[in-house]
């Protein structure tokens, strides 16, 4: 009997749940301070910009642009063997300047990825319950 | 900087390096340490602080360490997980000397080949990533070669930079890791054929990009200008010292990362000091993979934004050149000390003790750095 291959799993805590809730739900969901309507990702437990603790979260329209990117071409974890070449980027997310968050670019070359693309998200299953939140270049 | 209250570099060592050493934490910390009081001609009853900096899973405290040698009582101690690698030891005992909180400091920085790269390997046996880092680990980004590659890509995408500009980084530091057979664990020279035909870790990033991982320990011994005067060797100076952070944690999320930690770190340090980027004789520069040195490069001032590249091509890195620089090979070839080795480096050439490797333009002054991203810092060391 062979061994399955699990993918790295997220473990979900009070802060970090709504991403992956909203994700399952086909939303990419950002923590949104309630007071200053500031975005932080990852997720904290106080707002940076104006240190409320009122902190929320907000669907965001899933529209950047590739702040950067590589094309890891060695797996450092199992899942990753039958996977590579892939890519491995930044987005930096229309709704805030700064606001970026690491992720996959998905349904294109790698070697056609530039920095500047425009992308939009897409959702992709990670497996046991998760769904992974990823981009593919923007219709034009 | 205030001339009164000078921290002095009096001792360095080495404990044995090599990969899959079969040494424990303890063991090559004890190597290092002793190496060093040997260097600086003192005993463990001379100092009376110890710093350390490692990873939080190859930890080995200041106290422990100071009761494996025999210091029966420290004024000053810290044991740290988090930072710019062995430059934190650094800032640590040169705020403990130049306070008068402690006199004489042992700095260490001891890593373990093993799980020194991160990864899947600094996961517990936990089902599930906890923290921020199950906003990176999913989509495959695991250790320090996938920030590098994308640092690198961001480079190359705002200034035109090319990879055959960070092979010419590459190139030049291994001509100087040639000349050092003893600590390099290198020996030929490097070609951009050779450079450009090493594997990707992570396109744009090259094998030959990387440090290399090794299981080591590198001790410095830090005290007064005053008792400096009294030990073994010819004393090095601090003449400035910064850290800098940017405001985001992670690596892969800071805000501009072609100016990241190290431009904060080389503006603080510049405006606490006297001398300029022309002053400079020789630099280390943290190599942990090319583009940090060649950010550092930039930051510092020694050249033009995004132009490290044709700075590094023109020569002026090498031997001969104007800021020859990583001249015991850097870490790429003498193995990962993170950091420890610029510091140790640039010691022996102001000291005048480097042997073969000296340096024709007999360097006074030198510059240090460790880290980029979200946190780095740099020092100038000055032979007077």
């Amino acid at each position: 009997m062979t061994t399955e291959v699990l993918p790295p799993l997220p473990l979900p805590n009070e802060l970090t749940a709504a991403f992956w809730d909203g994700a399952n739900q086909g939303q990419l969901v950002i923590q949104r301070c309630n007071a200053c309507g500031h975005f932080q990702h990852a997720p904290e437990p106080i707002c940076s910009n104006c240190l409320s603790f009122d902190l929320g979260y907000a669907a965001v329209s899933g529209k950047g642009s590739v702040y950067t990117f590589c094309i890891p071409t060695q797996a450092f974890h199992p899942w990753f063997e039958d996977k590579l070449p892939f890519v491995l980027a930044v987005v930096e997310l229309d709704e805030q300047p700064g606001l970026k968050m690491i992720t996959n670019i998905v349904e294109t070359n790698p070697d056609d990825v530039k920095v500047g693309d425009r992308v939009e998200v897409t959702f992709t299953p990670l497996g046991e319950g998760f769904t992974l939140p990823v981009f593919r270049p923007a219709a034009q | 900087m205030a001339k009164k209250n000078r921290v002095a570099i009096v001792g360095v060592g080495y404990s044995d390096v090599s990969r899959g050493s079969g040494l424990t934490l303890d063991k090559l910390t004890a190597q290092s340490s002793v190496a060093a009081m040997d260097d600086a001609g003192i005993k463990p009853t001379d100092i009376d602080g110890v710093v350390v900096h490692s990873f939080p899973h190859q930890f080995v405290s200041s106290t422990h360490t100071a009761a494996m040698l025999g210091i029966p009582d420290i004024a000053f101690y810290s044991g740290n997980v988090d930072g710019a690698a062995y430059s934190v030891a650094a800032m640590h005992a040169i705020a403990a000397i130049a306070s008068g909180s402690a006199e004489t400091v042992l700095t260490l920085r001891t890593v373990h080949k093993a799980g020194a790269a991160g990864g899947a390997a600094m996961l517990g046996p936990q089902r599930g990533i906890p923290g921020n880092m199950q906003f990176g680990m999913p989509y495959g980004s695991f250790t320090g070669s996938h920030w590098a590659g994308m640092y690198m890509q961001r480079h190359m995408a705002m200034y035109g930079s090319t990879e055959e500009d960070f092979g010419a980084f590459a190139i030049a530091q291994r001509k100087f890791a040639v000349a050092n057979p003893t600590e390099s664990f290198f020996h030929e020279e490097l070609t951009m054929e050779d450079y450009l035909n090493s594997r990707y870790i992570a396109k744009p990033l090259h094998l030959l990009d990387c440090d290399y991982p090794v299981d080591s320990s590198s001790a410095l011994i830090f005290t007064t200008e005053e008792r400096a005067r009294d030990m073994k060797q010819k004393p090095v100076f601090f003449d400035s010292w910064a850290n800098g952070t940017t405001a985001e944690a992670d690596f892969s999320l800071v805000r501009d990362m072609t100016h990241s930690s190290p431009w904060m770190a080389a503006k603080r340090m510049w405006s606490r000091t006297d001398l300029k980027p022309s002053d400079v004789h020789t630099a280390g520069l943290y190599d942990g993979f090319s583009f940090i040195a060649m950010q550092w490069l930039e930051a510092l001032g020694f050249c033009g934004e995004g132009e490290s590249g044709a700075f590094v091509r023109s020569g002026a890195t090498s031997a001969t050149g104007s800021l020859p620089t990583n001249t015991d090979g850097g870490a790429c070839n003498v193995g990962r000390r993170h950091g420890a080795n610029f510091f140790i480096e640039v010691t022996r050439q102001l000291r005048g003790t480097a042997g073969d490797r000296a340096l024709p333009n007999k360097p006074q002054v030198g510059v240090v750095s460790n880290a980029v991203g979200g946190f780095a810092a740099c020092a100038l060391l000055t032979a007077e």
